[in-house]
């Protein structure tokens, strides 16, 4: 059992990093507007592709890459926030008029990819090459990154919307628009600085993938939907719910294409979700409201 | 004197239900007033718009010679026109040291925050005893107090607190006024909303009367009424 258990362990440890990646960006921007964004995953694949075009066909080597696939996600966030969301804002049905208008930018964005770059599939070079050892389980250096990354990115976040003004400013939005105005917080600025947040981190997610996958435009819908999972799992609350249940599905995910295989994983998982959501109706780390 | 804030005709509401009909209200630089009078008849509508939350559909407000009407709200704290709102939570799941410090956010705020810190401490030294607990864990007058507290924390040139004081017990309606009363001896511009006339007529310098959606009355110490005529102003004369 030794031998099996320790790298299930840890390729659950990389799923989690993983949805952790995914679905920090979607928690924030939920928890900054009250809005899902069903572009996620369209911005996870740009990032790609644009890090792709900047590594590869532009010769400019992965690290320039990565920033402009992280830039290029930003960028495209801050878009749809300023003409896909804000128009609504004032709207009792700001939130379903979001999910359609977010469903749109996904297709937007993800058939202006096709059209750009063509149905061939691409693949990002590793950020680093070799194998390390992870308790004596050999993980592509690649995969240890994102392990390593991935908390490094949550912390980094948790310090952000904890420690600095800017990062505090998007909580208070979060829990009272009125309140965050009435100190002179400008809210639809920060609004933007939520989506453009997110889409960073979309991005980031995406260029990380798009070397362990491969990139094609639908690179970003599988992880949408994960994200939407772990973030409604994890309670639709703070960072710190998002991340666990991140962590909780991958490891579970894990052990269970351990022991019952790849393919009634899925289902068996999402059984366990919803019997879960049957007894804590706000989630794994939900608080009772 | 000069005139630090001028609100002139101001008519709107909330959508297509008109509330305030011409509201002229004005406010001299280092002076105190209130606003009394019945619920619902558009005191903290008015207030909405003059921190920009709302937007008048005519009219004119003008803080220390700038036109503010349609400015943003945050525009319009940095301008140091700073509204503690009624007790509400503020940011539930923040701490109450963390929600003080947040407050300090428009430029000019950030400059002598530690100072201002330790004067809410000062005057409310329960924020301080509670520095680490949620808002939300916080008890009606301990919200108030964290209100007043953060519209402290951003260097108010003038303060407008909306019924502080509502729905606490008379303990702790009399702990707070002590601390209004404080702050508007440190010579801070006041507009304060209120339904104890008593009150009032102790702490500002001039009231007004908003029924229905105008100034049905000014009141200056000149012509302060009775206890009687108060009575009369909130429950009409045919009462009697």
């Amino acid at each position: 059992m030794d031998g099996v258990l320790i790298p299930t362990l840890v390729s659950g440890l990389l799923l989690g990093s993983l949805y952790a990646l995914m679905a920090s960006g979607l928690s924030l921007v939920w928890s900054t507007l009250g809005v899902f964004n069903f572009a996620h995953g369209a911005l996870m694949t740009l990032g790609a592709y644009v890090a792709w075009t900047v590594t590869e066909q532009l010769g400019l080597g992965v690290a320039l890459g990565f920033v402009a696939g992280v830039g290029a996600a930003a960028i495209a966030g801050v878009l749809i926030e300023l003409l896909l969301v804000r128009p609504f804002y004032e709207s009792r049905n700001m939130m379903l008029i979001t999910v359609m208008t977010t469903l749109a930018a996904s297709t937007i964005i993800e058939r202006g990819i096709s059209m750009i770059w063509g149905p061939r599939l691409k693949q990002l070079p590793r950020v680093i090459d070799g194998q390390v050892s992870i308790f004596g389980a050999p993980v592509s250096s690649h995969e240890a990154l994102i392990i390593v990354l991935a908390p490094a990115v949550l912390a980094g976040l948790w310090w952000y919307t904890g420690r600095t003004r800017s990062g505090r400013s998007l909580r208070a939005v979060g829990q009272n628009q009125d309140a965050a105005a009435l100190i002179g917080i400008d809210v639809p600025r920060t609004f933007s600085l939520a989506f453009g947040l997110s889409a960073a981190l979309a991005g980031l997610t995406g260029v990380l993938l798009g070397s362990i996958r491969f990139i094609t435009p639908g690179l970003g819908a599988d992880p949408l939907v994960n994200a939407m999972i772990v973030v409604i799992f994890g309670g639709l609350g703070s960072l710190g719910a998002t991340a666990g249940a991140a962590y909780v599905i991958g490891l579970i995910e894990a052990l269970l294409i351990l022991w019952l295989g790849l393919y009634w994983t899925p289902s068996v998982l999402f059984v366990g979700l919803i019997l879960v959501l049957i007894f804590r109706p706000n989630g794994l780390f939900g608080k009772a409201s | 004197m000069s005139t630090l804030l001028d609100v002139k005709g101001i008519h709107g509401g909330y959508g297509a239900v008109p509330v305030l009909h011409g509201i002229d209200i004005h406010l001299d630089s280092g002076e105190a007033i209130g606003l009394f009078g019945p619920n619902g008849h558009g005191k903290t509508t008015l207030l909405r718009m003059v921190s920009g939350l709302l937007r008048p559909t005519s009219g004119q407000i003008v803080f220390d010679g700038k036109d503010i009407t349609r400015a943003k709200p945050s525009t319009i704290v940095t301008a140091g026109l700073v509204q503690a709102q009624q007790g509400n939570t503020l940011f539930g799941d923040m701490g109450v040291e963390e929600t003080l410090q947040l407050s300090a956010f428009s430029p000019p705020a950030r400059d002598g925050w530690k100072t201002r810190l330790e004067e809410v401490h000062a005057l409310f030294p329960r924020l301080a005893e509670r520095r680490r607990q949620l808002a939300r864990t916080l008890s009606g007058g301990e919200r108030q107090m964290l209100s007043i507290g953060c519209a402290l924390m951003c260097a108010p040139r003038l303060l407008i607190l909306d019924e502080p004081t509502l729905g606490l017990s008379p303990r702790l309606k009399g702990e707070l006024r002590e601390a209004i009363a404080a702050i508007a001896a440190k010579g801070v511009p006041l507009i304060v909303v209120e339904q104890d006339v008593e009150f009032l007529l102790a702490l500002t310098d001039r009231l007004y009367l908003i029924e229905q959606g105008e100034v049905a009355r000014e009141i200056d110490r000149d012509n302060a009424p009775d206890h009687k005529a108060i009575m009369d102003m909130y429950f009409g004369e045919q009462a009697h």
